[in-house]
């Protein structure tokens, strides 16, 4: 799909921004470039569409080395999403969505109904399509940078560390917005970021570079976090990559046990006698509700009567992954992470110890993928 | 001056009224005309200058320089090649224009984001595109902030065409000084903070209709 043959990009004062590179990027995948500033990454997606001409080498879109296409024309077939948005703030929401289908030549009134499409499709209200970019928040700048770079349904899209200028809140939710817009529309997506986690959540391969325009390593997420290249990608990825591996482990394989689980008509007398620490209160359809302390359990009644210590968070079987897991076993005053079906019904408890259980098992597989499944 | 002489006789106010009107018409195009040609000069001129970063250094010093040249001199320069004309009085009052307006575009565009430039050619804008489309609307508010100063030096500094027989509304000035009469004096400054004042409350609307943008409040929701 997009080429890189053995491209560099020196300048005159000497500095090598992308030295030899040589990459292929799947269709319809996010393939994630990330490293250290200075690492040529932001130079590597530009040359995509021409905004930097490499020095030498060649990249080629679907086959056809992209010096052949006009650069503006080319532009219109590549979508784009800039760190701050770069709305232009002359125009009103719906006009920046239509820029590049207006550009193409489609009538206002085609061009506009494709953009109120685009808004709704990135989850704003359709009363912001007469407002101007400096009425929406850093958040809502973004959401339409991303329709804009949708404007004319371009196969590829190219987008320049989209979420790092917003709070850490926001970008969570705009990632999970891209998560879920990317499983609609299957678009080729190059995605710079300097921010390894980002990275390991959005991308189906990963491109880590190191300072002075070098790959270090092209993988799954999967595989880099198993099987660093070198030491620098390794301490790229950072010292605590084994929790992150859970991550890909899904909450469904964790072996949970039954736990002390009582329903709010348990008398006390025989929650009393489980004789546990803490016991986890259900209702009728075994949803909990709540923790309470051996220490706390009233003298008299049921486990109605009782007052319960909050639950933190729990964790699904079907969507979770371990790692939230182990974060609901973490932070759940008894220490142990329960485990919900769909229906939010408890099905059982684990702490962290029998957690780290899972560790090891993804740590022997990967250990096995070294030997057989090496190229997998 | 004769100190038994009121500053302002209403009744000559009354009886000249036609002929103001016509010196205060005349004013307004000597005044004005010049700002629309130091526009039409200045956008080019600052968008080359934008460009070509070399270039705005030597621009700017040559507009300067005109600048301090005093307009009698620039008067008596050009009447030997158009006469005692509007024209004569235009030619330097477009001349002075340009030391505001040139720069004010180039600010304007230098005002343009870098991220909306980068986006502008990311979505595929070729260069002339990008400016009328993008850069020059968003300049808009310096240019016209520009365009304010331009416009209320040019229409005081008509009087002093005066000198060469073509300074609209100066005529009264120099006919009240000949008869030691203040009321045409008294009257014809009046009616050029006016037309100056009036002009620049004008330009101020038109950049509130011409940019919605750039007033509309940040509200987040």
């Amino acid at each position: 799909m997009i080429r890189f043959d053995a491209v560099s990009k020196n300048y005159p004062n000497g500095t090598t921004a992308v030295d030899e590179l040589s990459l292929e990027l799947a269709e319809g995948g996010i393939t994630v470039l990330v490293g250290p500033s200075g690492c040529g990454k932001t130079t590597t997606l530009r040359m995509i569409n021409r905004m930097v001409e490499p020095t030498a080498g060649t990249v080629s879109l679907r086959g056809q080395d992209i010096r052949d296409v006009h650069a503006p024309e080319l532009r219109r077939g590549i979508g784009y999403v800039i760190q701050h948005a770069g709305l232009f703030p002359h125009r009103t929401i719906l006009d920046n969505i239509a820029t590049v289908p207006l550009l193409l030549g489609w009538s206002k009134k085609k061009a506009r109904a494709r953009a109120a499409e685009l808004l709704e499709l990135v989850g704003l209200p359709a009363e912001m399509a007469t407002r101007y970019p400096n009425q929406l928040s850093g958040g809502q700048q973004q959401r339409v940078g991303v329709a804009r770079a949708l404007g004319a349904d371009p196969p590829v899209l190219l987008m320049d560390e989209p979420f790092s200028a917003v709070d850490p809140i926001v970008r969570a939710e705009l990632q999970a917005e891209f998560i879920r817009l990317q499983k609609e529309l299957h678009k080729t997506i190059v995605f710079v970021t300097h921010d390894i986690d980002e990275a390991i959540k959005l991308g189906d391969n990963i491109a880590v570079f190191r300072t002075g325009g070098k790959l270090a390593q092209f993988d799954t997420p999967e595989r880099l976090l198993a099987h660093p290249a070198d030491d620098f990608v390794a301490g790229f990825v950072g010292q605590d990559r084994g929790i992150r591996r859970l991550s890909f482990v899904k909450a469904g394989e964790v072996p949970l046990r039954e736990g002390p689980v009582l329903t709010t008509t348990t008398a006390v007398a025989q929650a009393r006698a489980t004789d546990e620490p803490w016991i986890l209160v259900v209702d009728d359809a075994r949803r909990p509700l709540g923790w309470v302390e051996a220490a706390a359990i009233p003298q008299g009644g049921t486990l109605a009567d009782a007052t319960l210590t909050p639950l933190g968070h729990t964790f699904s079987l079907v969507g979770d992954s371990a790692r939230a897991a182990l974060d609901a076993a973490l932070l759940s005053p008894s220490r142990l992470a329960v485990g919900v079906d769909v229906d939010g019904a408890v099905i059982g408890v684990v702490d962290a110890y029998e957690l780290s259980a899972v560790i090891a098992v993804a740590k022997a597989e990967a250990a096995a993928g070294t030997t057989d499944g090496g190229d997998a | 001056m004769n100190d038994s002489e009121p500053l302002i006789r209403w009744g000559w106010i009354g009886d000249h009224a036609g002929e103001l009107a016509d010196y205060t018409g005349v004013h307004l195009r000597l005044g004005l005309l010049p700002v629309l040609f130091g526009l039409i000069i200045s956008i080019p001129l600052g968008i080359l200058c934008h460009r070509w970063r070399w270039l705005y250094p030597p621009v700017l010093t040559v507009n300067n320089i005109l600048y301090s040249i005093p307009s009698l001199a620039l008067f008596m320069i050009f009447v030997k090649y158009t006469g005692l004309t509007e024209r004569t009085v235009m030619i330097p009052l477009t001349l002075y224009t340009l030391s505001v307006l040139v720069p004010n575009v180039v600010d304007g565009l230098a005002s343009v984001p870098e991220p909306v430039r980068q986006a502008a050619i990311a979505m595929g804008f070729g260069p002339v595109r990008r400016v009328v489309q993008v850069e020059l609307p968003i300049a808009v508010p310096v240019v016209i902030a520009g365009v304010r100063v331009a416009a209320v030096s040019s229409i005081s500094l008509v009087a002093v065409g005066q000198l060469i027989g073509q300074g609209g509304l100066g005529y009264y000035i120099t006919r009240g000084l000949q008869l030691d009469f203040p009321t045409p004096i008294v009257t014809a400054i009046a009616l050029i903070m006016l037309l100056a004042l009036t002009t620049d409350a004008l330009l101020v609307l038109a950049q509130r209709l011409l940019t919605p943008w750039s007033r509309s409040k940040v509200t987040t929701s």
